[in-house]
């Protein structure tokens, strides 16, 4: 359980350079992939970084934008309110891979019948119109559904697939999930759970990932196809954000994760390469 | 000299915590002149319609803080008794210990246990009653109660011991055996350091922001049908805290309104403690005057 994964810079001690810490916050997906570099470049380059998960994606944004740190992690893009809100930060996206976002359910409610859900289930599911899994084809049991937090990269893919922008989806009141660790472990030991995660956090064992149901009646599971070529509808960019282009020790780090070692690793923690992409 | 330096410092004392808190009141001001008072009373929170009522989460506050104080008092000063006044003076030293070293034990941890024991307990606990989920309100009060135990229990104990034993060898002369004479003369001559062990208590329950966060649900609007029903303590609910932790502080900045709103949440926490610190001064001066 890593709810607040920091790495404390032990080396600091023995870096003949006084570069000072390397900052970064945001998504817990994105920074799984990251938070592995950063141990390898700490281990090799004796490089002094603090990574943590604030917030999600709009923690990491607001953080870069404030100047608290020199790296953001997103999992969405940068919005033209949040250019708004910094106007001092020059936003740079900087695409590191690609992630899907599976609705995931606890295993009584994917034994029970249920495998996947059309958007118009799922819309229903969101306004409280349907309210027990019998009515979507499941067992007779009140859907628990935990809300990802707004601002997280994973919610505002969920709404942007169900109502096209976010500021369209009617504000709601149910119980809400943060990281990725959190939602899982809570869909996993609640029965007929059901919320959002990062597809490649739904291992199959604990929590289930339900395929998603076109119009025509297509049943579209995420996989490295449907992520890359979008036919997936809940995919979405990973991103490093920098203020301007980035430089110095951020340069080192968004260099290595863009390098084949750093790839390695985007791909080794479930998501789509850059180049798996083209 | 000495009074200088006492005027001195108790000046920074004092103008720092009103420089907090005109802070806080101003940058909540637009929230007040958006709701007026109705932003403490009304019981809907939807940032996204400008609709803002911190009343579900005083609620949620309250609730759970007396929940764990309802649980931790009865046990907290239970346990205060034996070491105090029953445990030999060795044995109380290593048993006093081990509970302050819970005290010192980070929140989080006590979060993440919460998430990976106590909230499947509970929700097996609950299943006659039916609950949605394992975060309940009762969830995050029992978690409490075991975080606010180790302050109770120490401080009470420091409370009996502080009793002189010359009071205590005076009842046993007078014929009273041990359960009167800590009925009779420890409780009632220790009751303000008492009173005092579970104000901090309510304190610390009250500001406990993380492991509350991981266990209450975080539902917004959960007003309760009843102020008496107890339905509430098995469903989800959110705390002035567990809000305040929320991601919702990075989508308000940079939005006076909905900041306001958030900072306006930290104003009306820093009352209810206010308020409670004066109840227990006042509370002690009667006890003292009598």
């Amino acid at each position: 359980m890593r709810i607040h994964h920091i790495i404390v810079a032990g080396m600091l001690m023995a870096s003949p350079l006084e570069a000072g810490t390397l900052k970064i916050n945001g998504s817990t997906t994105v920074n799984l992939p990251v938070a592995e570099a950063s141990e390898i470049l700490r281990a090799e380059m004796k490089m002094d970084i603090q990574i943590d998960t604030q917030g999600g994606s709009s923690g990491g944004i607001s953080m870069l934008g404030e100047g608290l740190v020199q790296l953001g992690m997103a999992s969405k893009h940068i919005s033209d309110d949040d250019r708004a809100k910094f106007p001092k930060c020059d936003y740079k996206e900087i695409h590191i891979g690609e992630d899907a976002v599976a609705m995931i359910v606890s295993a009584d409610v994917w034994d029970g019948g249920v495998k996947a859900l059309s958007k118009a289930e799922l819309k229903g599911i969101y306004e409280g119109a349907i309210k027990n899994w019998k009515d979507v084809g499941g067992p007779d049991r009140r859907i628990a559904f935990f809300n990802k937090e707004p601002g997280r990269g994973t919610w505002e893919v969920f709404v942007h697939w169900i109502y096209g922008n976010p500021k369209l989806a009617p504000q709601v009141s149910f119980p809400e999930v943060g990281g990725n660790e959190e939602t899982r472990n809570k869909v996993a030991s609640t029965k007929g759970a059901l919320s959002q995660l990062s597809s490649s956090w739904a291992d199959g064992k604990t929590v289930f990932a339900l395929g998603l149901k076109s119009e025509t009646g297509e049943v579209i599971q995420a996989t490295s196809e449907t992520i890359a070529t979008h036919k997936y509808p809940m995919s979405r960019p990973l991103f490093l954000l920098s203020n301007g282009a980035p430089a110095g020790e951020a340069k080192l780090l968004v260099d290595f994760v863009l390098s084949g070692r750093g790839q390695a690793l985007v791909k080794k923690h479930g998501y789509l390469t850059l180049a798996e992409l083209k | 000299m000495t009074r200088i330096a006492i005027w001195f410092f108790s000046g920074v004392t004092v103008l720092t915590v009103l420089a907090m808190a005109l802070l806080l009141l101003m940058q909540s001001l637009p929230v007040w002149q958006h709701e007026g008072f109705s932003f403490a009373t009304g019981a809907k929170w939807f940032y996204r319609q400008q609709e803002f009522g911190a009343a579900s989460m005083i609620y949620g506050t309250l609730v759970v803080s007396i929940g764990a104080l309802v649980l931790a008092t009865p046990v907290g000063i239970g346990a205060a008794i034996f070491t105090a006044e029953f445990l030999p003076a060795r044995f109380r030293l290593m048993v006093k210990l081990t509970i302050e070293l819970l005290a010192g034990v980070p929140s989080v941890v006590y979060g993440l246990l919460g998430i990976l024991m106590l909230r499947n307990w509970i929700y097996e606990l609950l299943a006659p009653f039916d609950p949605l989920s394992g975060d309940t309100l009762f969830t995050a009060a029992v978690l409490l109660a075991l975080m606010i135990l180790p302050t109770i229990m120490t401080l009470s104990d420091d409370a009996l011991r502080s009793v002189p034993a010359t009071q205590r060898h005076a009842a046993r002369g007078l014929g009273l055996n041990g359960t009167e004479v800590v009925l009779h003369v420890s409780l009632p001559q220790a009751s303000r350091g008492l009173f005092a062990a579970v104000l901090l208590g309510l304190g610390r329950a009250m500001g406990e922001t993380i492991a509350v966060f991981l266990v209450i649900g975080r539902q917004d609007n959960q007003w309760p049908q009843s102020l008496f029903s107890l339905q509430p303590l098995i469903e989800s609910g959110q705390t002035l805290t567990s809000k305040l932790g929320s991601s919702e502080t990075n989508i308000a900045y940079g939005n006076p309104l909905h900041w306001g709103a958030m900072v306006g949440l930290g104003v009306i926490l820093l009352v209810i403690v206010t308020l409670i610190t004066w109840f227990g001064a006042y509370l002690q001066r009667s006890d003292h005057a009598s």
